[in-house]
């Protein structure tokens, strides 16, 4: 059934787009001569009706008349502002010129623009006071005129209860609105085609249609797209946020019109289309010269979408009284474009003139007059206005300059402040900045403190930062020109490093040098004649890339601002760089942004007109917004088509520069959504390829943190979720792969593998997985992740760090020769429970000495104690120091410290320097005598003392750090007295060890001896 | 100190359990020369008591004295410097250290610092031994380079040399070492072995044990004697007198990991998968090594897998095991295998039971 109704509508729908033009056109003919009786009786009961309903039922109305509105009224503006009066204008004016819609158009959009600049503004001015209510009851009126022509109220009501209906038994207020919406839609097509038929007879049959077909499919979307769009089912509601394939993608021819036959007018697009993509509608709209915008403002022209998705846009759409278009009704403005190709100019005049004869028929004498004004005022217009794009040939009476002899970028560099695209007001500040800085900094001696100090003089120096290409240099050198100071410019391509101490040396050249005397000698400044010694500033270009080459650059920079006695401009491309950290400190900062690619745009359009070169307004405007704000890169783009061909079109710009757009930076999270995303499927390989290339270490690791969370739409149906799982395990799979590529491309530098690598890692999981993403955990936002994995990665080598650490000290005890894996694997739960139940059941002092006691076994320091319980921590695990009082912990840690001066073993080993966060880069050789051993060992020690100084002072002056040296030292010369010490210590506390004196202690000594001897030596590399 | 250590062996002599290879590496000893020696077998079966026991064979009580450092090492490899850090424990007679430590700069460590050490004579002459042992641990986790240059070494400087190489699976040597030594098996102990070990350490700690505990707890070991003794330690920490049907409290992560095996096993979902990778991040923490967690996992899946599946899941679990040590990011392995197994055991679930 729908499916019939569909065709029925199609065939509706091209005739009167296409073929049957005559008819649409009498039909459009027809219209307003039904339209304007009825109006004064009509309107007011739509008003009525309109406060009634709700917003959805509006929307419907302007629905009802958009068909008719895209096809005969002027552009949005017109009726947006329009007066009733004025709107039938237009519609005679399409009676008679029908075939010649845009020229019409354009026309008033000229008006409109004088109506907002010329003097005639005054009077208009008055009338938009009240647009709203005027806008609402003229859509209303159409609306009535339109759907309703010859209808009498029954019918009416009875349009209404048709809408309702279906939407009760779907159930869903918005497939109502749509209903309605596309029934009335529905309803001007028909009228399109069927001229000769009883109104009454057509409008039944249409709200029949209307009705049927959303009932069948529950959509409330009657007429040709009754099933399309957003798919079956109540899916496409729940996520508005993704945007679906057009329903009939591809299938509909795309128009061709006259070039520019769009100027002027501004778009919005929203939800699906009927069949472009978004960016082919924009970009269709474009070549033709319109404007698209993202968000609905009082200049916006139409709003073009297919359904009433009811979001901000249709919302905003409806309070501005913005009128909605269909992706057909723009497919008509484009095709009716196409046969007034020619000389635009001349039907303007004519449809003028036309206009004028018609208008005395409805309109008060006083507007023909204010039009015949506007007819001048356009007349004259024209040429100023070639800017806005109407690329009337004749009009472009511009002097041919000699092309090519010089470099745009440098022929039309500004030449004062004024000139400058954008950062006005940082020019202001650098020229108020500039022009203080003598009272400033150099006569605030002679004339007292009691200057004001303005917070922009307050720095001696002032840095421009910003991206390249918007202005900085010209910037700089503009403004100390005007304020007639002479720049002297020293940027990367000298030298400018530290200065040489003696100043003599910089008359030799070099140019650190002679910044040096030139910021210094105020002598040479002070001429004779001090009104006009020519004042200098000294612009230090490219600051961040003083580097390798000129050392000591910054901090010599420094110096020179502190003592200088000429303003000293810096410029930098990133502010937030390392380098320039002391720098900032010293400077007034001013950081350009980007021109708008409107400010852009129109410098672009006078500077192509300057040069002979016709574009158009929103060719130069994209070119603004490829290059990023670059100017420079924008005219050298500009010189460099200039000489292949005199007129420069969007398309011309789109195709030049689609595949040199400049790089611009895009978060991996950006490229991330992209990939993943519901129309991750459709990006082109190298599409994906630079989107995962973006950065090709943390894209992986997003993509890797967040596969699980999406919902492949190429499974389609899947109620068990096997195959979700099965796609699940194939992206895994891939990003293992990854992961070995990976260590084929690090460890074995095979860069060559790097593609391969991106492939498996990103394309591959997100080509499977790319589709809606669900959140797993409650709580968490729907968003991606960042890679959770580094994260874990760092505490995982902490924790190794930490355990080795136990590990070390273990193996330093010697009770115990065992690898780390076995120590996590095996002892640790055991440690744990030796370390922790005694304090868990025991009385408190017994339970600390035990575990004490346990703990020098074994040579486990404070920290181990606490690596130990923090490994054996689990997630949903009771933690193992539940259960120990506080008071017992604290007896813990001083019992520890008490005994740890008689630790020699510690004592030696574990010497950390303060301030170092890590441990010793060589820890100092710990003497691995078994605690019972140590006293023994002293003599030992005494005796082979000699030895061992030597070697460990050989070793540190091998392997120490210059920075560890001192303390090292220090250690060592304490040495002998500190093991003394300790050793007294040792035998008063634990003189029962020293029963334990192993009989051979010369033969250990000795040994000791010669293992620090041997290891000296084999150290010495 | 704990019993695992406090009842090593400290020479061949006292060698019971591989007494065998004790007796014959004793012999070996006794003559002047020594070949290089590769011990491998499982964890816990006593390689390292050998090798230290043999080295105090070899130097007598001198090898006792050893002291254990951190050093770093500086290495030029042409094209940069880098440090490796690297703890090493020696002796006047023997160097022993964990070259796998360095992770991808192992090659380095093996070309150039033990190249080093074994270029340096001993010092004295005079003694009976004119060579010096270097004993590297865990050499099957070096890499592929790492071994190939360790096989130069080996030859070139094997008059003043030894080394001693311990690994669990003598597979993932390559062969080219393999050749080059004289390789001994130990065993992993017969759970007989065992409880004699424990009887014996329970005697000498006058312990009372009932029938049948040393015998449960050697089951629970896995033949695994370090874990055995220290599991007895546990029980004897947990309560004392023994009761007779007492059992040691698993290893915290064994636990950890069976616990992951029952999530699997109860629900196999994108939600469960990523709960799972959270669990896994976890352990790997927790430094416990990842061929560990996927070798207990396969272990806990497959005591609940019908047995028609057994085999596919093995197979999976061996692939990402290579994988894994192919790769340097553990997790993204095991979280492959855990999908693969979940989309494995759904896929056979919904077909039987629809």
């Amino acid at each position: 059934m729908s499916s019939d109704i569909r065709k029925w509508f199609m065939k509706a729908q091209d005739k009167n787009g296409g073929a049957a033009k005559p008819a649409g056109t009498t039909a459009l003919a027809k219209k307003p001569v039904l339209s304007i009786p009825e109006k004064p009786s009509a309107a007011p009961s739509m008003a009525a009706c309109d406060q009634d309903c709700s917003a959805r039922r509006k929307t419907s109305k302007y629905f009802a008349s958009k068909t008719e509105k895209e096809e005969d009224t002027s552009a949005g503006k017109g009726t947006g502002r329009g007066l009733p009066k004025r709107k039938l204008q237009k519609v005679s004016d399409e009676l008679e010129d029908d075939m010649k819609p845009l020229p019409a158009k354009e026309v008033h959009k000229e008006e409109e623009d004088d109506d907002d600049d010329d003097f005639v503004a005054p009077s208009k001015r008055k009338t938009p006071v009240k647009p709203p209510p005027s806008k609402k009851l003229k859509g209303a009126s159409t609306a009535e005129a339109h759907g309703k022509t010859g209808l009498d109220d029954d019918n009416e009501d009875k349009m209404d209860e048709d809408a309702k209906t279906p939407s009760k038994a779907s159930g869903s207020g918005r497939g109502r609105g749509r209903g309605r919406g596309r029934g009335g839609r529905g309803a001007g097509a028909a009228h399109g085609k069927t001229i000769g038929l009883d109104d009454d007879g057509e409008e039944d049959k249409m709200d029949e249609d209307a009705k049927t077909p959303s009932k069948a499919a529950g959509r409330g979307r009657g007429g040709a797209s009754g099933g399309r769009g957003r798919g079956g089912g109540g899916r496409g509601f729940m996520n508005f946020g993704e945007r679906k394939d057009p329903p009939h993608k591809g299938e509909k021819e795309v128009p061709e019109g006259a070039p520019d036959c769009l100027t002027g007018l501004t778009f919005v697009i929203s939800g699906t289309l009927d069949s472009l993509e978004r960016e082919e509608a924009t970009d269709l709209i474009k070549r033709y010269g319109g404007r698209v915008t993202g968000s609905i403002s009082k200049k916006t022209n139409y709003l073009l979408a297919d359904e009433d998705v009811g979001g901000v846009k249709s919302n905003k759409a409806k309070e501005l009284g913005v009128p909605f278009l269909t992706e057909d009704g723009l497919f008509d403005m484009i095709r009716k474009s196409k046969p007034a190709k020619a000389t635009v100019a001349k039907h303007q005049s004519d449809k003028n003139s036309e206009k004028q004869q018609k208008s005395p028929m409805k309109s008060s004498p006083v507007k023909v007059e204010r039009r015949d004004g506007n007819q001048i005022t356009t007349g004259k217009n024209i040429s100023p206005k070639s800017n806005k794009g109407s690329a009337s040939i004749d009009n472009q009476k511009v002097n041919i300059v000699d092309r090519g002899s010089l470099q745009w970028t440098e022929k039309y560099r500004p030449k004062v402040p004024n000139d400058i695209v954008g950062n006005q007001s940082m020019v202001k500040q650098l020229h108020d900045w500039l022009r203080s800085w003598e009272d400033q900094f150099l006569h605030s001696g002679q004339k007292g403190k009691g200057k004001k100090q303005a917070d922009s003089g307050a720095k001696k120096a002032v840095l421009l930062s910003g991206p390249p290409g918007i202005g900085k240099t010209t910037t700089a050198k503009v403004v100390s020109q005007m304020l007639g100071l002479q720049a002297i410019e020293v940027n990367a391509s000298d030298s400018r490093g530290k200065a040489d101490s003696k100043i003599e040396k910089g008359v030799g050249g070099s140019t650190s040098n002679s910044i040096k005397e030139l910021i210094s000698n105020a002598t040479l400044n002070y001429s004779n004649n001090r009104l006009k010694r020519p004042k200098a500033v000294l612009v230090m270009d490219e600051v961040d890339g003083m580097s390798a080459g000129d050392r000591g650059g910054v901090a010599d920079l420094i110096a020179s601002i502190k003592m200088s006695k000429i303003p000293i401009i810096c410029i930098c491309n990133d502010r937030y760089s390392q380098k320039l950290k002391s720098l900032v400190n010293y400077c007034l900062l001013l950081n350009f942004r980007k021109p708008t690619k409107q400010q852009m745009g129109k410098r672009l359009m006078e500077i192509a007109k300057k040069e002979g070169l016709q574009a158009q307004e929103n060719a130069m405007e994209e070119l603004a917004e490829r290059v990023h704000g670059d100017i420079r890169m924008a005219l050298n783009h500009l010189q460099y088509m200039s000489l292949s061909q005199s007129v420069v079109k969007y398309d011309d710009i789109r195709q030049r520069l689609n595949s040199s757009t400049k790089d611009e930076d895009i978060s991996p999270f950006t490229a991330v959504d992209k990939l993943f995303g519901f129309n991750g499927g459709r990006l082109r390989m190298d599409e994906r390829i630079d989107l995962s290339m973006s950065d090709p270490d943390l894209v992986p690791l997003i993509i890797q943190e967040n596969y699980i969370n999406y919902r492949p739409i190429t499974v389609g149906k899947d109620d068990s979720g096997v195959k979700r799982m099965n796609f699940l395990a194939r992206a895994a799979e891939s990003i293992a792969d990854a992961d070995i590529v990976n260590v084929q491309i690090r460890r074995y530098r095979q860069w060559q593998l790097s593609q391969a690598a991106c492939l498996s890692s990103s394309i591959v999981p997100a080509a499977l997985m790319h589709g809606n993403r669900e959140i797993l955990e409650a709580g968490e936002r729907n968003f991606n992740r960042f890679g959770g994995w580094l994260g874990k990665y760092s505490t995982t080598n902490k924790n190794i760090r930490l355990l080795e650490d136990a590990h070390s000290h273990i193996l330093a005890s010697q009770q115990a020769n065992l690898d780390r894996e076995s120590l996590r694997l095996d002892y640790l739960t055991l440690l744990l429970r030796q370390l922790t139940d005694p304090l868990k059941t025991m009385p408190k002092d017994e339970a600390v000495q035990k575990v004490v006691e346990f703990m020098d076994t074994y040579s486990l320091s404070q920290e181990d104690f606490d690596t130990i319980v923090e490994l054996s921590k689990f997630k949903g695990h009771p933690n193992p120091m539940d259960g120990i009082q506080p008071a017992v912990k604290s007896a813990l840690t001083k019992a520890y410290k008490q005994g740890s001066s008689s630790r020699v073993v510690r004592a030696a080993d574990l010497v950390n320097i303060p301030g170092m966060k890590k441990p010793l880069k060589k820890r100092v050789a710990a003497i691995l005598e078994p605690v019972g051993e140590s006293l023994p060992e002293e003599n030992g020690v005494a005796s082979s003392e000699g030895d061992e100084e030597d070697s460990s002072d050989a070793e540190n002056n091998d392997e120490l750090v210059p920075g560890d040296t001192k303390p090292k030292l220090d250690l060592q010369s304490d040495k002998k007295k500190g093991i003394q010490v300790q050793l007294d210590l040792k035998s008063n506390g634990n003189g029962l060890n020293s029963k334990k004196m192993p009989a051979g202690r010369s033969k250990a000594s000795g040994s000791a001896g010669k293992a620090a001897g041997g290891s000296g030596g084999k150290r010495k590399r | 100190m704990l019993w695992v250590d406090k009842y090593r062996p400290k020479t061949l002599d006292k060698v019971t359990v591989h007494d065998q290879v004790a007796q014959n590496l004793k012999k070996l000893v006794a003559e002047q020369d020594c070949p290089h020696l590769l011990f491998y077998g499982p964890s816990g079966s006593g390689k390292k008591t050998l090798v230290m026991a043999l080295i105090k064979q070899m130097f007598g009580a001198g090898a006792d004295k050893v002291k254990m450092e951190n050093k770093t090492w500086k290495i030029d490899t042409g094209s940069r410097n880098i440090e490796i850090e690297l703890a090493m424990l020696s002796s006047a007679h023997h160097v022993e250290m964990n070259p796998s430590d360095a992770g991808f700069q192992d090659r380095y460590v093996v070309q150039e610092v033990i190249k080093e050490m074994a270029k340096n004579r001993p010092i004295d002459a005079k003694g009976k031994r004119a060579f010096k042992v270097l004993v590297l641990n865990e050499v099957d986790k070096l890499s592929r380079e790492a071994q190939h240059s360790l096989r130069r070494t080996m030859e070139k400087y094997s008059a003043s040399c030894r080394l001693i190489l311990c690994c669990n699976s003598s597979s993932k040597v390559t062969e080219a070492v393999r050749s080059r030594c004289l390789n001994v098996r130990v065993n992993a102990p017969s759970e007989d072995q065992i409880v004699q070990v424990l009887e014996f350490i329970g005697k000498k700690e006058n312990l009372q044990l009932p029938f049948g505990f040393a015998a449960r707890i050697a089951a629970q070991s896995n033949r695994n004697l370090r874990r055995a003794i220290l599991f007895f330690e546990t029980c004897k920490v947990q309560q004392y007198p023994f009761t007779s049907n007492q059992v040691a409290p698993p290893l915290d992560w064994e636990q950890y990991v069976s616990e992951i095996a029952a999530d699997i096993m109860k629900e196999q979902s994108p939600k469960r998968l990523f709960a799972v990778r959270q669990k896994f991040y976890e352990l790997l923490v927790n430094c416990i090594p990842p061929e560990s967690i996927l070798k207990k996992l396969l272990a806990e899946l497959l005591k609940k897998l019908d047995s028609d599946l057994k085999h596919e899941i093995c197979h999976w679990a061996a692939h990402y095991e290579h994988k894994m040590r192919l790769g340097s990011k553990a997790i993204f392995h095991l979280e492959a295998f855990v999908a693969k197994f979940m989309s494995i055991y759904k896929e056979f679930l919904v077909s039987t039971f629809g």
